[in-house]
């Protein structure tokens, strides 16, 4: 059941991804993708909310009450996510107003308590918070892939550098409404799910 | 045997309950920490991003660097303190009601810069707030402050270029507040920005996107017999008041509506904006447009 340092971080990223294969937390997938540089801030958080939650969890998960051990788990998050977003109205303000209430949403990210539930309370605080920064960088993956897609193709850039010159600009690309709006985020995720399963063969539901 | 008596321990009703009451204590004082911590910084970021609104409603684009926008902002903008019921500029009176209401100004430089017109309707004191009487809080404020502040852009040469009043009211879920640009003439409006709101987003949030800020500039607000005609509408009338009204979004642009009339009206500016009318009249007989009616 051992599992090397590396195994933990990097297992989550594309043989376990929380949301490749777990599908979970998508929702905020949607919503704070149409840019990069919103994509990467709410990685970096969600990375240090689940490695600092899954640490702490571990920490005191002998002395847990299993009656109350969801509602501990939560206060844990919840105050881990209110000093980050604290933090991001103090360094990166223009960003936390984009990202508006999507920090505070990180809460009831599933992944975040899908790892505290289901891994920091059976295991050490040092592989609880590689478990949680491996999760974070699986959620940061396909956060990074779709705003990718969303932004170059739906305004022409890429961290809000211009790209692709715009038509309205006097460049030529015409770009692409559809990857502005929320759908889009499924159809790359379903692309990108696709991509990663006929990569890893084994990921593949039996129908 | 030895492990089930452990686990006995920790599922005990005492053990429950000091873990809790641990575990609020240690994550109450990490938040605070954090917050009052982060204070300063984040006021900083707060008064800064007021000063790009201001900037940005009046029509200064890409505003650089927080240098940049500190300049700009204290050479082109005189900030004034007035009474709402009088219209007449009143920083004196307002530092004195704001101690007599416990907050201390130092300067009337100070109060010009810390006065917060929100705290002052906030704190239902009688000396900087008044009670709305039922059924005119159009804007969901219970009680309005007696100061506001008023934003003047002036051009190189001292000439007023633009009027800014400070505007919020409530929509769906939340406080919007912004800033309302108007031109000189105090008829036509120059902008329309929001730099704080919690509606939501797609829907009620549309209210800082660009389209929807593009509706308001060129809109008159007063009517032939002085009423505040500009609104927000569903399926508007191509005329000269009125601006359409976000889709999906019914009681947020309603809100913005009513934000307009209340702090146009009477209780609002009103009273500034006759007076200011007033004054150019006599000074500008000949110059007077035919849209001014005080």
């Amino acid at each position: 059941m051992a599992k090397s340092n590396s195994d933990l971080v990097m297992d989550p990223v594309f043989d376990n991804n929380p949301i490749a294969l777990q599908v979970l937390g998508i929702c905020s997938a949607l919503a704070v993708t149409t840019q990069l540089s919103t994509s990467l801030v709410m990685s970096i958080a969600v990375i240090v909310v689940t490695a600092c939650s899954g640490a702490a969890v571990a920490a005191i998960r002998h002395r847990i009450p299993s009656s109350i051990r969801i509602i501990v788990q939560m206060t844990i998050i919840a105050s881990l996510v209110i000093v980050v977003d604290q933090v991001l109205k103090a360094f990166a303000f223009k960003l936390s107003q984009e990202l508006s209430v999507f920090v505070g949403l990180i809460i009831t990210n599933c992944i975040v308590m899908g790892r505290a539930e289901g891994f920091a309370m059976k295991n050490s605080v040092k592989d609880s918070f590689l478990d949680g920064i491996g999760n974070g960088l699986g959620y940061g993956l396909i956060l990074m892939v779709v705003g990718f897609f969303r932004e170059l193709f739906g305004s022409g850039k890429l961290f809000g550098i211009t790209v692709l010159p715009l038509q309205s600009d006097g460049g030529w690309y015409e770009p692409n409404g559809l990857m502005l709006l929320s759908p889009s985020a499924f159809f790359i995720i379903g692309f990108f799910i696709c991509a990663l399963r006929m990569w890893k063969t084994d990921q593949i539901e039996e129908a | 045997m030895q492990q089930d008596k452990k686990q006995k321990d920790i599922n005990s009703p005492i053990n429950v309950l000091i873990l809790a009451v641990v575990l609020c204590v240690v994550c109450s004082l990490v938040v605070s920490t954090a917050a009052v911590g982060l204070k300063s910084l984040q006021d900083a970021n707060v008064a800064l991003d007021r000063k790009a609104n201001l900037l940005s409603v009046t029509g200064f684009e890409d505003l650089g660097s927080a240098d940049d926008i500190n300049k700009l902002f204290g050479e082109r903008f005189e900030v004034e303190i007035i009474d709402l019921e009088t219209g007449q500029p009143a920083v004196e009176e307002a530092m004195e009601a704001l101690s007599a209401a416990g907050k201390k100004m130092e300067s009337p430089e100070e109060t010009l810069t810390k006065y917060s017109q929100v705290w002052a309707s906030k704190s239902k004191k009688p000396s900087v707030s008044a009670q709305i009487p039922k059924g005119e809080d159009l804007v969901g404020i219970k009680y309005r402050e007696k100061f506001s502040h008023v934003y003047i852009l002036k051009s190189e040469a001292g000439d007023v270029e633009k009027y800014v009043f400070p505007v919020r009211g409530y929509g769906l879920w939340s406080m919007m507040k912004g800033f309302l640009a108007v031109e000189p003439d105090l008829q036509t409006v120059a902008g329309l920005t929001f730099y704080e709101h919690a509606e939501t987003p797609g829907l009620g949030g549309e209210i800082k996107s660009p389209k929807f800020r593009a509706q308001w500039p060129g809109k008159k607000i007063f009517g032939d017999s002085g009423d505040v005609r500009v609104q927000v509408v569903k399926s508007a009338p191509d005329d000269d008041y009125s601006i359409d009204a976000l889709t999906g979004a019914t009681i947020t642009s309603k809100g913005v509506s009513n934000m307009m009339k209340y702090w146009l009206g009477e209780e609002g500016f009103g009273p500034y904006i006759k007076q200011k009318k007033g004054t150019s009249a006599e000074t500008s007989m000949v110059t007077q447009g035919d849209n001014t009616n005080g």
